[in-house]
């Protein structure tokens, strides 16, 4: 064992990189964790959490779902869309899934998230995949159901 | 941001350094020289790694910098080992998972190639269910199933063998990511209370229970003990983020528990492994003797391990294993043995800081899905490393799940390789989306 003081170098040697190495990402990553609590990322451990700063926001009927072109919905805090009576804003639409979309404020911001329904829906003429922000003045479409999103932001 | 770029560069320097120290320790040992063979070996590996870096920084500029040197880490101590193992036993596995290392990387490029827009996968959710409940059950089909140690792990088509449910888990994952993301609401709406606990509602769990039904009773039929445990910790973890009730968990818990009180009763095979788990004692030349070899063998370790290429692996003189399973079940002992409990405290750390970055990709997502699935595949790797060194250091029943990316065998690499481009996706998109102010 001519080699055995070189063994015992590697070996310690190795031990001591690998524990600088993970010493260096264990402080980058906490570096990494103060940096992000300033951002205001959406950082909830929960997804469904709702955030309590937002806006007022309402829902405007522009045509169809066998609802009165003008009504009003209050969105504060999120509501369910669809034909469901179990949904926040219920409406007659033959396009409509039971639960077909669902509005959500994030922070100051509203967005659009499809429920997987069937026939999909619109925003401002695009399809929306996942989810997608609306802004003040955006238009909904599901079906033949078609609503304005109006949002008060000082 | 390229920092970040710059910083997963960095991290790649002192893993293929240490690759090296390892190559170059094991040959000291066995060869009484050194040569600049293993020298040429961690430069490959340098170079490997750094062809897939460029990829990422191409590809996906703004990814978690961490999780690819982590997971390279990861890798590279296995390579190690499994060389040292290949200098004793005349093998030549180290030099079969290098070929299954490169091949990883480069479906993980593929991956990434294809699945840029990830959310594709939700469309195919129940397809990918099927595929993946079907390969659960391919090891039990006539020809191309094996058993091993009673247990149905792999299949063999030819000269390959593989096994199917280190790539099912990752399609379960994303199922029930998938299948959560739109009826968590519903589940936290519809729960009834009844005798002071929460229950979710039957009507839209039903299709949720009968996946993971399915899949429990797979994993019975085919006897996968520790991948079954890995998918009941994803399906509770997912549950839990879902629907942030922490009422679900301890019904699965309870669930979990009457179940495997029933499969310890009645499967004679979990009865077997239960009893040895809790007296190994009982039959040291046969059943209990990998657990208690394991043992003995971390026992030698001590703080600082007897050093590369020390830990006795074989009888000396016979072809017996002293250590059976080395190079997969056991190679966790192995570490523990040759780099001690500082060398271990490492292993552990190194899939302790893979969890907290997948944990933290999952906060940074935008949306439900990605956040599911981040967190969903965090789980089942973290979880699986805690099942087998769970496993061999006698906290849980010893089962035939392999380390990630350290224990030697093709199909965790691969899968394992999926894994990590799945999490670099959602990684990439989330901290672009934050950057952009989105």
């Amino acid at each position: 064992m001519d080699y055995e003081p070189i063994s015992v170098a590697l070996k310690f040697g190795f031990l001591a990189v690998l524990y600088l190495f993970l010493l260096w990402i264990a402080a980058s990553a906490r570096k990494d964790l103060r940096r992000s609590k300033g951002e205001n990322f959406a950082g909830d451990a929960t997804i469904g959490a709702v955030s309590a700063g937002s806006y007022d926001a309402w829902l405007v009927v522009v045509r169809g779902g066998g609802l009165d072109a003008g009504t009003r919905f209050d969105v504060f805090g999120g509501v369910t869309l669809g034909r469901s009576a179990e949904a926040d804003v219920s409406f007659t639409d033959r396009y409509a899934s039971g639960l077909h979309a669902r509005l959500y404020p994030r922070g100051d911001r509203y967005f659009l998230e499809d429920m997987n329904s069937t026939n999909g829906t619109l925003l401002d003429g695009g399809a929306v995949t996942s989810e997608a922000e609306v802004r003040d003045g955006s238009m909904i479409e599901i079906g033949d159901t078609a609503f304005r999103f109006e949002l008060d932001r000082p | 941001m390229s920092a970040s770029r710059n910083r997963e560069l960095l991290a790649l320097v002192p893993v293929a350094l240490l690759l090296t120290a390892g190559f170059a320790a094991v040959f000291a040992q066995n060869d009484n020289q050194l040569t600049n063979l293993s020298l040429s070996y961690g430069l490959y590996f340098l170079a490997i790694c750094l062809a897939t870096h460029i990829y990422i920084r191409i590809r996906l500029p703004n990814a978690d910098p961490y999780l690819f040197p982590l997971m390279a880490l990861l890798t590279a101590f296995g390579l190690v080992m499994l060389y040292r193992l290949d200098a004793e036993m005349g093998s030549e596995l180290a030099r079969d998972q290098a070929n299954w290392f490169v091949l990883g990387l480069i479906l993980f490029a593929v991956v990434i190639h294809f699945f840029r827009d990830y959310s594709v996968l939700e469309r195919y959710r129940y397809t990918i269910a099927l595929i993946s409940l079907g390969l659960l059950m391919a090891p039990r089909l006539p020809v191309i199933g094996s058993q091993v140690n009673g247990a149905y792990l792999g299949i063999s088509l030819g000269p390959i063998s593989f096994q199917p449910a280190e790539l099912a888990k990752i399609g379960i994952v994303i199922f029930l990511a998938s299948y959560l993301r739109e009826h968590r609401e519903l589940l936290v709406v519809g729960a009834r209370r009844f005798l002071g606990i929460t229950f979710p509602p039957l009507k839209h769990l039903g299709p949720l229970l009968v996946v993971w039904g399915a899949a429990m009773f797979m994993l019975i039929f085919i006897r996968d003990l520790g991948s079954s445990l890995m998918f009941f910790a994803a399906f509770l973890a997912l549950i839990y983020v879902a629907t942030g009730r922490l009422s679900f968990v301890i019904i699965g818990m309870a669930m979990f528990l009457a179940g495997a009180w029933v499969i310890y009763h009645t499967v004679p095979h979990v009865t077997d492994r239960v009893d040895i788990w809790l007296d190994p004692y009982q039959d040291p030349s046969g059943a209990g003797y990998q657990i208690l070899q394991s043992m003995f063998a971390m026992a030698d370790g001590g703080l600082f391990g007897e050093g590369f290429a020390q830990a006795m692996v074989v009888i000396p003189g016979t072809d017996a294993p002293l250590l059976p399973a080395a190079q997969t079940d056991l190679i966790y002992t192995l570490i523990t043995s040759e780099l001690g409990l500082f060398g271990a405290c490492a292993i552990i750390a190194t899939y302790l800081l893979v969890a907290a970055r997948g944990f933290k990709v999952a906060l940074l997502a935008n949306d439900g899905f990605s956040k599911l699935l981040a967190t969903g595949l965090t789980t089942v790797f973290a979880f699986q490393a805690f099942v087998i060194i769970g496993g061999v250091t006698r906290v849980i029943p010893l089962t035939g799940v392999t380390l990630p990316l350290v224990s030697y065998g093709g199909s965790s690499i691969l899968a394992n390789f999926i894994l990590l481009a799945l999490l670099l996706l959602i990684s990439d998109r989330a901290r672009r989306e934050a950057r952009e102010g989105i």
